[in-house]
């Protein structure tokens, strides 16, 4: 919502694009088959869309609307993400623009109780979290997607129904000019919350919706404080709420507070009320009445998902398939994720490369991803909105106690998403080697610097990387024989041979690490390999490689194998 | 700051955090008028565990100044 006199897409910062119609193929008449098509044109669907174009899928992605986000929404992009747009080639604009930050206070009744600073150090790309407004996110996207001979963007085209047989999808969808039908061999439904693909198959969300209720309320205002997450528990402004308060860039702040039990929701989302209570809580910050607002929103807390993300030949990506409570800033992440484990997987299906099956392995991965985020979201909300006397109590308790004892501010810890292990998937062999250190099968890389500039993930591949460890930069000609005949096989495998020195001429692509500090990170000696995802998960890790296990990894993880064939 | 004991074994914060949700949904299953009753019998069931007077005295010594400093100011 924006003051009056002022429409939708009237921003103080922002010009919001408008994307012209354009009549497609089929309301000429002609009958095209797409090989994916995509619902929702949002940061998550425009994601998968770049993931197959990456992999050579051509994808049509169709939306309602004509242009971006009407607001700011989801403002924090973490590490992992960052890493997705590095893989799609996006992530200058995103760090050019963005505020990253690395630490956040928490406030109890006006006093500063505590201070975290989130994992980070010189061996990283991407700061553990950057603020950017969803308009500018999506913009970005939309405009690196433009670029894409393999991406058509249909604007003002509403998917308004759909259906599946054994061989396709088929949508009914409504433009300006007339209704068609488009036919794909899958279908990504990136439509959000109140997905319309969902529903047309008869699917509900499962799960559970909190008490409380959330303004977000966006304004314009010029301060020094520098980027972090600021938590204001009972304020003496608002004693019985808590309260939000990030940074984002052109000098927009977000400010998100609890609604009280009693307090009407219609009447706290008039223009006079938001700015009455925004009003308060800036003067509580300190930075004096010169202020303007931008936009505000309300929301409330759900722990919801689909029962299976797979439909037959429909992937359920981003809202459309689970909501999460904004604490944490896991929608949008989350989303990210699911584009990218989608579409990859459905660009290795439909180049031959993998059978339908590895389709299945997506619902267990994602949906893993969700329940665990569900774990911590639940204790977030509680802790952030106490639902009952007894909860409230010991909030107040823990929040007293962390004045003093670092033994109780974990309670207060923001728990921010972190990337999930795919540890359990049917795609993950696990460990039959001893590891101290390195990321589990399941887990995504971890990153290393190697000079200015120039990091271990930006060598990988486009599609399944082996990360070989040499001390002296070759490997042996048995493990070289049975490699080119893989790569024979396998064209894309990356290796990537990573020594304490370097061998020019030798096998596969060289990176020194004469520190030895990447052998350590990843609990590497001489002869340890790690196979790696195209989204950067390790699919398996061994001590020492031979040619047959890894052939047996790679099968296992394009879900060639089934579980059960599985030595 | 008062620092915990460095011989004493404490509680996982993972365990903590259990005990946590235990206690407020305990309390909530009682009538808010026992409230303090409970939490006084908690505390001296509590210290009977405790085989050193020294360690309940600093936790009681934490948990006032806690109220002190976090007390709403007027």
């Amino acid at each position: 919502m924006r003051p009056a006199g002022r429409d939708e897409h009237d921003s103080l910062y922002f010009d919001y694009p408008c994307f012209p119609f354009v009549r497609p193929a089929e309301l000429e008449g002609r009958a095209l088959r797409h090989r994916v098509a995509i619902v929702g044109a949002g940061p998550v669907g425009v994601t998968a869309a770049l993931e197959l174009a990456r992999h050579g899928i051509a994808s049509v992605v169709l939306d309602d609307k004509d242009t971006v986000n009407d607001g700011s929404r989801a403002i924090c992009l973490s590490r992992h993400s960052l890493e997705i747009l590095q893989q799609l080639g996006v992530h200058q604009r995103f760090t050019r623009k963005a505020l990253g930050w690395t630490r956040g206070r928490t406030y109890f009744r006006d006093r500063e109780i505590y201070r975290f600073e989130m994992p980070h150090s010189e061996q990283e790309r991407f700061l553990p979290m950057v603020n950017l407004q969803q308009q500018y996110i999506e913009q970005f996207l939309i405009d690196k997607a433009m670029d894409s001979p393999l991406i058509e963007l249909r604007w003002k085209q509403a998917a308004t129904g759909v259906s599946q047989d054994g061989s396709g999808v088929t949508l009914e969808v409504a433009t300006p000019e007339g209704d068609y039908r488009l036919q794909a061999d899958y279908l990504l439904a990136a439509d959000g919350a109140r997905s319309l693909v969902r529903k047309a198959f008869g699917l509900a969300l499962h799960g559970e919706a909190y008490e409380g209720r959330y303004v977000i309320a966006d304004v314009r205002l010029r301060s020094d404080f520098p980027t972090e997450r600021r938590a204001f528990f009972s304020p003496s402004v608002m004693p019985e709420s808590t309260l939000l308060v990030h940074k984002q860039p052109d000098d927009i702040w977000r400010i998100d507070y609890q609604l009280l039990p009693d307090e009407d929701p219609d009447k706290a989302v008039e223009e006079a009320s938001i700015r009455e209570r925004v009003g308060t809580i800036i003067a509580m910050l300190g930075e004096g009445d010169d202020w303007e607002l931008e936009w505000w929103s309300l929301y409330k807390a759900y722990t919801l998902a689909l029962d299976d993300y797979r439909h037959g030949r429909v992937l359920f990506i981003g809202d459309s398939a689970h909501l999460v409570p904004i604490f944490g800033v896991r929608g949008l992440n989350n989303g990210i994720a699911d584009a990218a484990n989608a579409a990859w997987k459905l660009a290795w299906v439909l180049n031959g490369r993998a059978p339908d099956r590895l389709l299945d392995s997506y619902s267990p991965e994602r949906r893993g991803a969700t329940l665990d985020v569900f774990a911590n979201a639940g204790k977030s909300t509680r802790f952030m909105t106490p639902p009952s006397r007894g909860y409230r109590l010991m909030r107040d308790a823990a929040l007293s106690l962390a004045v003093n004892n670092d033994y109780a501010s974990g309670f207060a810890d923001p728990r921010q998403v972190t990337p999930y292990t795919y540890a359990e998937s049917p795609l993950t062999l696990a460990d039959s080697d001893d590891f101290a250190e390195g990321p589990m099968p399941g887990a995504p890389l971890i990153n290393r610097r190697l000079g200015e500039e120039d990091y271990l993930l930006d060598h990988l591949g486009t599609g399944f990387s082996l990360v070989l460890f040499s001390d002296d930069g070759t490997i042996t000609p048995s493990l070289q024989a049975g490699l080119t005949s893989l790569q024979a096989r396998e064209p894309d495998l990356e290796v990537l041979v990573i020594g304490r020195e370097v061998s020019p001429g030798a096998f596969g692509s060289q990176l020194a690490d004469t520190q030895g500090g990447i052998f350590d990170a990843y609990g590497a000696s001489d002869g340890t390999a790690y196979l790696v995802r195209p989204d950067r998960h390790v699919a398996a890790r061994w001590k020492a490689l031979d040619t047959d296990a890894l052939d047996g990894a790679l099968s296992l993880a394009q879900g060639m194998v089934l579980e059960g064939d599985r030595s | 700051m008062t620092p915990t004991t460095p011989t004493a074994a404490t509680l996982p914060f993972a365990d903590l955090e259990q005990i946590y949700e235990a206690l407020a949904i305990t309390l909530d299953e009682l009538p808010e008028v026992q409230e303090r009753l409970f939490l006084a019998q908690l505390a001296l069931a509590l210290a009977h565990r405790i085989p050193d007077a020294a360690l309940v005295r600093e936790a009681i010594e934490e948990a006032r100044r806690g109220v002190e400093e976090t007390s709403p100011r007027e």
